[in-house]
């Protein structure tokens, strides 16, 4: 009997195995691989996973309710309306978004009851998560989402336009509320490709900024921080000792930063009509010459992708002058200068520009898209997003997360939270940064809000690596080559006739 | 009694220490072997110090900030700080990072013990029974082999939700897609075809059966070759992180290397010795469990020709 049996056994193991998962035959991909991760996870489009990248119709436009379909839908805590929210928030943030839920659930008199679950991982572990669900048919109703990653979610209609919701009568905003949020966030949340429609609501938003060592800018003989690039190389140079390990600039060879520099030279990432890439530009040419002079001069160091934060060890033990990273890192500067062998003055200040009075900054952060779901479900996730929203929840929302308030009434809050935060007391220089980053909303510049721009940014980081930080290569011909390659991604990406 | 002093006493009594013949080619060999070694050993060295460093001597790149050479105290309650940075499971009461633990063994002990059992079966039946269409079957074995995971994920993820299978946020679907593994068949099979013939037609003159045969003879001389399996298979379900993060939804049914990955994703900056501190509890079992069967992993490597 067992003769028999064992060689059918043995034969189900053989159609288990084949039917089963090579898996595990492989070892565990890197928490964060250098090419798929974000290198500065701050607040920077988090490269992914190339997207599948097909021409896909159009959503469309009756799906989303019209405002007066929108106004039509009721919701009553007899027959609650249940959402799930995705993040991936930690800390403060996470506390208080969770402490956020609980409230709203308790005390919306809509009877939404909002799930949340914290995804672990990056924002490309969140994107790759979200992209699984759409597939089995189960999406979250609301999920952190880059511009790039909701205009891809929109291709095929999986998130839905905000603007019914926003112009209900009965559910939306007032022209006063909306002149209360700062033009330029709502504004990053539209892609030229769907006109007209609103693909996110801002929650968060962040600058790329200049992290600067005052002490030791004094002790290179310059009063403040440098406000051309002219003078950011020649200060990043004149502080450069290789010897001792000393460098003028960290560099992380987050994408987020060759495009906050694109930018200072008064260049562009994504044409305005979001037609084709154009970081090849002159601007393009002269920052990745800059870059280039700055790491054959010996005037910058690489952080490693692998190294986290590194920039910011190396900035608290006074071996880097400057860097270049996200707002969102003050209260990291803090604690880490605070905790250095010797504290110094630091603070943090606009990118310098090639000309000053026109400046441009990089502006980003990811947004909350609401996902295809019941029209009760879709308002109910719109009226989570407008209650976070509130000028008093989006103040402390700042204060906890580090983010600017997407609000003009809720800043001056934030700004003074961030004032008298003990955290700062020694540090004033950069609790005044906090307040001036809101001057730089005006100045504010998306990188490219459209689909398939994750891997665009992988083609980016390759040429800033070769022919930057190892000098391989022409650089006008390795931009193009990309932009060319990027025209492609974003062709393949686009909604079907646009 | 001259002539019994003068006796050398190395050539009666003692063996002569192995001479080993260093040529050039060989001194290259074992300065690059070192040079590997010392290199791959830093990081986790590395690692390892920071774990119980204080914020400051992180912040301040000091690599060794103890006496003799500084002034500070190994931080050992890094540990727990980290621990309690985690939270806490509010089903439970437990620490999460306790409760990631208790659910990565579970996890990896399921997959462990059924890769292992349905290895070593379809390995016998590849290796020592003659059945229709084995070779075609073994081929499709090796052809699920060679599927890249990342072209399997989604629609395996897919398969987990509620439309088909309904195990998401399960400990099934967190199984499932290595309960069985083509690799381990291959690997076992390679062991089991070096056994001798004769040993079978013994055992069945003896009046064995494939049973009796596969657990009396052809287990206990493959112990290397299964040992180095189960290894394999716990280093890599330890590690296990795209599959998990994807069929979860709860952070109460995740495994320690998700919750690691969601510890270090901070947004902004990060307390490099607290996170070095959950890396290192993470990484331990993985260095213990090593520790314990080094013996039967080499044995195993060597005796099937895996190589890494």
């Amino acid at each position: 009997m067992i003769r028999k049996v064992l060689p059918v056994m043995a034969t189900l193991a053989v159609f288990a195995a084949a039917c089963a998962t090579p898996a595990p035959q492989q070892p565990p991909a890197p928490t964060e691989a250098p090419t798929t991760a974000p290198a500065q996870p701050t607040e920077a489009p988090a490269p992914t996973a190339a997207a599948p990248a097909q021409p896909t119709e159009a959503p469309a436009p009756t799906e989303a309710p019209a405002a007066t379909g929108v106004d039509a839908i009721t919701l009553s805590k007899d027959k609650p309306t249940e959402i799930l929210f995705w993040h991936r928030y930690s800390g403060d943030a996470q506390k208080f978004v969770e402490s956020f839920v609980e409230k709203f659930n308790a005390e919306n008199e809509f009877g939404i009851k909002v799930t949340i679950e914290k995804i672990d991982g990056s924002y490309a572990d969140l994107y790759s998560k979200i992209n699984a669900a759409i597939e089995g048919g189960t999406p979250p109703n609301i999920a952190q989402a880059y511009q790039n990653q909701a205009s891809f979610y929109r291709l095929d209609g999986n998130v839905i336009d905000l603007s019914p919701y926003i112009q209900s009568a009965k559910y939306g905003l007032s022209q006063a509320e909306i002149d209360d949020y700062y033009p330029f966030f709502l504004e990053s949340d539209k892609n030229p490709q769907f006109p007209g429609e609103v693909l996110g609501w801002p929650t968060s938003r962040s600058a790329a900024v200049l992290y600067v060592n005052l002490d030791w800018l004094k002790e290179l003989g310059a009063n403040e921080p440098p406000k051309t690039l002219q003078e950011f190389e020649e200060l990043a140079c004149k502080a450069s000792d290789p010897a001792n390990e000393r460098y003028g600039l960290a560099w992380q060879n987050d994408i987020s930063n060759f495009a906050a520099l694109v930018f200072a030279n008064g260049g562009r990432v994504l044409s305005e009509d979001a037609q084709s890439y154009a970081f090849n530009s002159e601007a393009g040419v002269e920052s990745l010459a800059l870059l280039k002079r700055l790491f054959e001069n010996k005037c910058a160091v690489e952080i490693p992708s692998a190294e986290r934060f590194g920039e910011q060890n190396r900035f608290a033990a006074q071996k880097v002058l400057f860097v270049m990273a996200s707002s969102t890192g003050l209260p990291f500067y803090a604690d880490s200068v605070a905790k250095a062998e010797k504290p110094f003055r630091w603070t943090y200040v606009m990118f310098p520009q090639k000309d000053p009075n026109k400046p441009v900054v990089d502006i980003y952060g990811a947004s909350w898209s609401v996902f295809k779901g019941t029209p009760e479900q879709q308002l109910a996730s719109w009226l989570f997003l407008k209650a976070f929203t509130e000028p008093e929840n989006i103040a402390q929302w700042a204060v906890a997360s580090g983010y600017m308030a997407v609000r003009k009434s809720a800043a001056p809050t934030a700004i003074e939270a961030v004032k008298n935060n003990p955290r700062y007391a020694n540090f004033p220089e950069a609790a005044e940064a906090y307040a001036r980053l809101y001057d730089m909303v005006a100045f504010g510049a998306v990188e490219a809000p459209v689909a398939g721009y994750d891997p665009v940014r992988k083609l980016m980081s390759d040429v800033v690596s070769k022919v930057a930080i190892k000098g391989e290569g022409d650089i006008k011909a390795a931009l193009d080559e990309a932009v060319a390659q990027a025209n492609e991604v974003l062709k393949e990406n686009a909604p079907k006739g646009y | 009694m001259a002539t019994a002093t003068s006796i050398p006493l190395s050539r009666a009594g003692r063996r002569a220490p192995p001479q080993i013949k260093l040529n050039l080619a060989r001194t290259i060999i074992y300065l690059i072997l070192i040079v590997v070694g010392v290199a791959s050993v830093i990081p986790f060295v590395w690692m390892l110090l920071t774990s119980v460093k204080d914020y400051g001597d992180v912040m301040s790149l000091r690599f060794w900030p103890w006496p003799p050479l500084g002034n500070s105290t190994p931080r050992f309650d890094n540990f727990a700080e980290a621990i309690r940075l985690i939270g806490v499971d509010r089903d439970t009461g437990l620490p999460m990072f306790f409760r990631h633990i208790l659910n990565t063994l579970l996890v990896t002990g399921i997959i462990v013990a059924s890769s292992v059992g349905t290895s070593v079966l379809a390995a016998y039946a590849f290796a020592q029974l003659q059945f229709p269409a084995k070779g075609v079957l073994f081929i499709l074995v090796l052809v699920t082999f060679m599927i890249p995971e990342e072209l399997v994920l989604v629609p395996r993820a897919v398969m987990m939700n509620k439309n088909y299978l309904n195990w998401y946020n399960t400990i099934p679907a967190m199984v499932a897609p290595f309960l069985a593994n083509a690799f381990g068949i291959f690997l076992i099979r390679q062991f089991f075809l070096q056994v001798p013939r004769e040993l079978y037609d013994a055992a069945r003159i003896d009046g064995a059966g494939h049973l009796r045969y596969l657990t009396s003879i052809m287990i206990p001389l493959a112990k290397p070759a299964i040992v180095t399996l189960a290894l394999l298979e716990f280093i890599w379900t330890w590690n296990e992180f795209r599959w998990i993060q994807l069929v979860t939804a709860s952070s109460n049914m995740r495994t320690v290397s998700v919750g690691l990955v969601g510890f270090l994703q901070t947004d902004g900056g990060a307390q490099t010795q607290l996170a070095m501190a959950v890396a290192v509890m993470v990484v331990l079992p993985i260095v213990v469990l090593y520790l314990f069967t080094q013996r039967y992993f080499t044995e195993g490597i060597t005796t099937t020709g895996l190589k890494g």
